[in-house]
């Protein structure tokens, strides 16, 4: 059991490892130029570079990769501690050097270095700074600047750079040559920044992710009971005509795309019977507090498409359990039929669906992607897509890797589950 | 008593020939009611398909000035927003799917020399045998070959299918752009694992069998074995499995034509049908109903299908 346990946690890392390899790479090789989606198409060439620069795309995808893992904050060429400190107005996580004591960050103007020295209140003090180190090609300095990049700037010779701005691109003299965005990476907890609006994924991510557990939730709370029902009523009755509805209609349910059924449902209870409101506007990540009616309609769509599935599995089992000789035996020594049903045969038909269900949150994600863009859900599906579209690397890489991680962690349970009740499979 | 010696030829069954086998292979499905009604669905879809090569009402692009029409004699299932006919754009829909697919003029920066004909045979069938072929390669060599080669590609496979489905999809899409073939290597990489895993399990059941034993015996290569011993007695599960897979193609084709980023225009793509006239639904239902019920009733079909033939291929089993 001990050694079970430790091999699949040892493959499920290696799983996991695998899977980020894959998404960085494949997003990489691929992705178009998501400098242009950023500036709009009238960029001019040099404005495009130097975005590339300032979101670290001229390094190599290795070393990208490996600061998107572990982070950077401790390798990176700046010879003061980096310490991360809450930003007071936007609650957002910043990075500063700690110069003796001292949050301090760095901007040049004409050709000069300032340290930028942070106050208890979360304003700072411009002060000059004598900081230039010596190099084979002038002076020069690693430091931070206002925008949680590690940079290196030459003394006396600031580049030009362009700076996206939601007014539009500002071109800025005095600019470091190279920059190095700072990250603590992901197995410390730092999902990226997006690329999109610089801002970190975490905190547009968290809300998303808490409305989609919601609905899987209450979707999984709804289907489960519903689906083992079904398929367990049908089971019993093999081969009768309630069987044959309850198979057929979860086979066409199932087999029918969430957009159709999704539509469909829209359609029917939104704008003829007018039960449920069929267009909901969600303006805000918190909407589906303030009416939670709003969730009937994607609910209900869910409900349809995984339901079928659940029952067809469980019906399957069933079947089998019900044929199977110590059912007979209790039938024939005079047990009455639903203690028969109850006691011996749900038991043991139930492992199968368990397990099944544990895998089947992979496909109640995959729904939900479907389910949340229909209905303009603010949910991580709706996140993925809309990121996904946009090319923003960063977001993608995020959103995809959480949902990655649910589903290999529930995949982990449903085998622990198995094992756990199922006594003849010890794994050791 | 004499017993008389059949003359070797002349009375013998003649052995009936291949396209003779593998059609009765094929027609026990008809002894299922429910594979008979799923073989129904999807030959009325193919002959739609095929007839609309050589005939649509109108041109699947051609507008009409009626715009959101109900159902008339002119347009037998009305017109959509641009007032383009629902009849005939359902029934070009079907092309890509099931019996063309769009080549690009040029591929890696090489022009391909067949300019504007469509490759035979559509996106999602493509996409299938795609996923067959990698899959029945990885899960040979999982299953047979065994040791390392089985460790190293179950890991991978397992990553693979860790990724929900449609972010896979939505990754490799927004990694490559649309186009037909960036559909097929989607269905590809994301069919391909499952199909490995069953063969896995599959082949490793086989090799076991005195026929295996007696190949390696003969000296035969393990590319041979692979793939003429082991690989033909796995098919009745893989056929079963690879025409579950043609619905969830077809399934995932509608969903990604809906989020608008599946297969290309100009040719109509019933998934994109229905988010075309969704902002419309409120003026006339029908062009979302045409193209849902479509989706629902081809998928639908090829469960049945192959329930029906798993049914009955398991039943001459036991």
């Amino acid at each position: 059991m001990a050694r079970f346990l430790i091999r699949s946690f040892i493959s499920t890392v290696v799983t996991m490892l695998l899977v980020s390899m894959l998404l960085f790479f494949l997003i990489d090789i691929g992705g178009g130029d998501v400098t242009v989606k950023i500036l709009g198409i009238q960029a001019t060439p040099e404005q495009r570079e130097s975005l590339r620069k300032q979101l670290g795309l001229d390094q190599s995808t290795v070393t990208r990769y490996a600061t998107w893992l572990i982070g950077n904050d401790w390798w990176v060429p700046v010879e003061y501690p980096i310490i991360s400190v809450t930003n007071i107005k936007t609650g957002e996580n910043e990075y500063w050097a700690d110069v003796n004591g001292q949050a301090t960050r760095w901007m040049m103007e004409d050709g000069e270095l300032f340290a930028l020295q942070r106050q208890p209140d979360g304003s700072t003090v411009k002060e000059p700074a004598e900081v230039w180190q010596n190099d084979s090609k002038g002076e020069i300095f690693w430091g931070l600047n206002n925008a949680n990049s590690a940079v290196k700037w030459v003394r006396g010779s600031g580049e030009v750079v362009f700076i996206k701005t939601a007014a539009g691109i500002r071109e800025e003299k005095d600019g470091p040559s190279q920059y190095i965005p700072l990250s603590k990476g992901m197995l410390r907890g730092d999902l990226g920044r997006s690329m999109r609006t610089r801002r970190p994924v975490a905190v547009t991510l968290w809300p998303r992710v808490r409305n989609t557990a919601i609905l899987a939730f209450v979707a999984f709370v709804l289907i489960m009971p519903l689906a083992l029902f079904l398929g367990i009523v049908a089971g019993i009755n093999e081969g009768k005509p309630i069987d044959r509805f309850i198979s057929v209609t979860s086979l066409a349910a199932t087999a029918t795309p969430e957009f159709v059924s999704g539509v469909f449902l829209i359609l029917v209870l939104g704008i003829w019977l007018e039960l449920v409101p069929p267009v909901a506007v969600f303006l805000t990540d918190d909407a589906i507090f303030q009416n939670p009616e709003m969730l009937i309609l994607p609910l209900l769509t869910l409900t349809l498409v995984e339901v079928g599935y659940v029952a067809r599995m469980t019906r399957a089992s069933m079947v089998e359990v019900m044929g199977a000789p110590y059912i007979r035996t209790a039938i024939i020594k005079g047990m009455p039929f639903h203690r028969v049903v109850i006691r011996h045969a749900i038991r043991n038909a139930l492992m199968a669906p368990i397990t099944v269900i544990m895998l089947h949150v992979n496909y109640l994600v995959g729904g939900l992607v479907v389910v949340e863009a229909i209905f303009g859900y603010p949910g991580l599906g709706n996140y993925i897509y809309d990121a996904a579209i946009f090319g923003d690397f960063s977001a993608v890489l995020a959103a995809a890797m959480i949902t990655v991680i649910i589903a290999i962690i529930t995949r982990l349970l449903g085998d622990l589950a198995y094992t756990f009740l199922n006594p003849r499979i010890r794994y050791s | 008593m004499t017993v008389t010696q059949p003359i070797l030829g002349s009375t013998l069954p003649k052995r009936p020939s291949a396209i003779q086998r593998a059609w009765e292979s094929f027609a026990i499905v008809f002894d299922s009611t429910v594979g008979t009604v799923g073989v129904a669905m999807v030959a009325f879809w193919i002959s739609v398909a095929l007839i609309s090569l050589v005939w649509t009402p109108y041109p699947a692009n051609a507008t009409d000035f009626i715009q959101n029409e109900s159902p008339t004699l002119t347009h037998p299932l009305g017109t959509d927003h641009l007032g383009r006919d629902s009849l005939s754009r359902l029934m070009v829909g079907t092309q890509v799917i099931l019996v063309k697919t769009r080549l690009p003029d040029e591929l890696f920066g090489y022009t391909l020399p067949f300019g504007d004909w469509p490759m035979p045979v559509g996106v999602a069938i493509w996409g299938v045998l795609g996923s067959l072929t990698l899959g029945s390669l990885l899960g040979l060599m999982a299953g047979y070959q065994g040791g390392w080669h089985d460790t190293i590609i179950m890991q991978i496979l397992d990553a693979l299918i860790a990724f929900p489905r449609i972010v896979l999809y939505l990754v490799v899409i927004s990694a490559m752009g649309q186009g037909d073939l960036v559909v097929i290597l989607a269905i590809t990489i994301t069919g391909a694992p499952g199909v490995a895993r069953l063969v896995r399990s599959l082949a490793m059941d086989i090799k076991t069998r005195d026929y295996i034993r007696a190949a390696e015996t003969r000296g035969e290569s393990v590319w041979y074995i692979m793939f003429w011993e082991i690989l033909p007695n796995a098919r009745g599960p893989l056929l079963v499995d690879g025409m579950l897979r043609v619905g969830y193609a077809i399934f995932a084709i509608g969903t990604l034509g809906f989020l608008g980023i599946g297969l290309p225009p100009p040719d109509p793509d019933w998934g994109n049908m229905v988010n075309e006239a969704r902002p419309f639904i409120f003026v006339t239902p029908w062009p979302v109903i045409w193209p849902s019920i479509a989706i629902a009733s081809l998928v639908i079909g090829l469960n049945l299908f192959a329930d029906g033939y798993r049914e009955e291929l398991t039943r001459y089993q036991k």
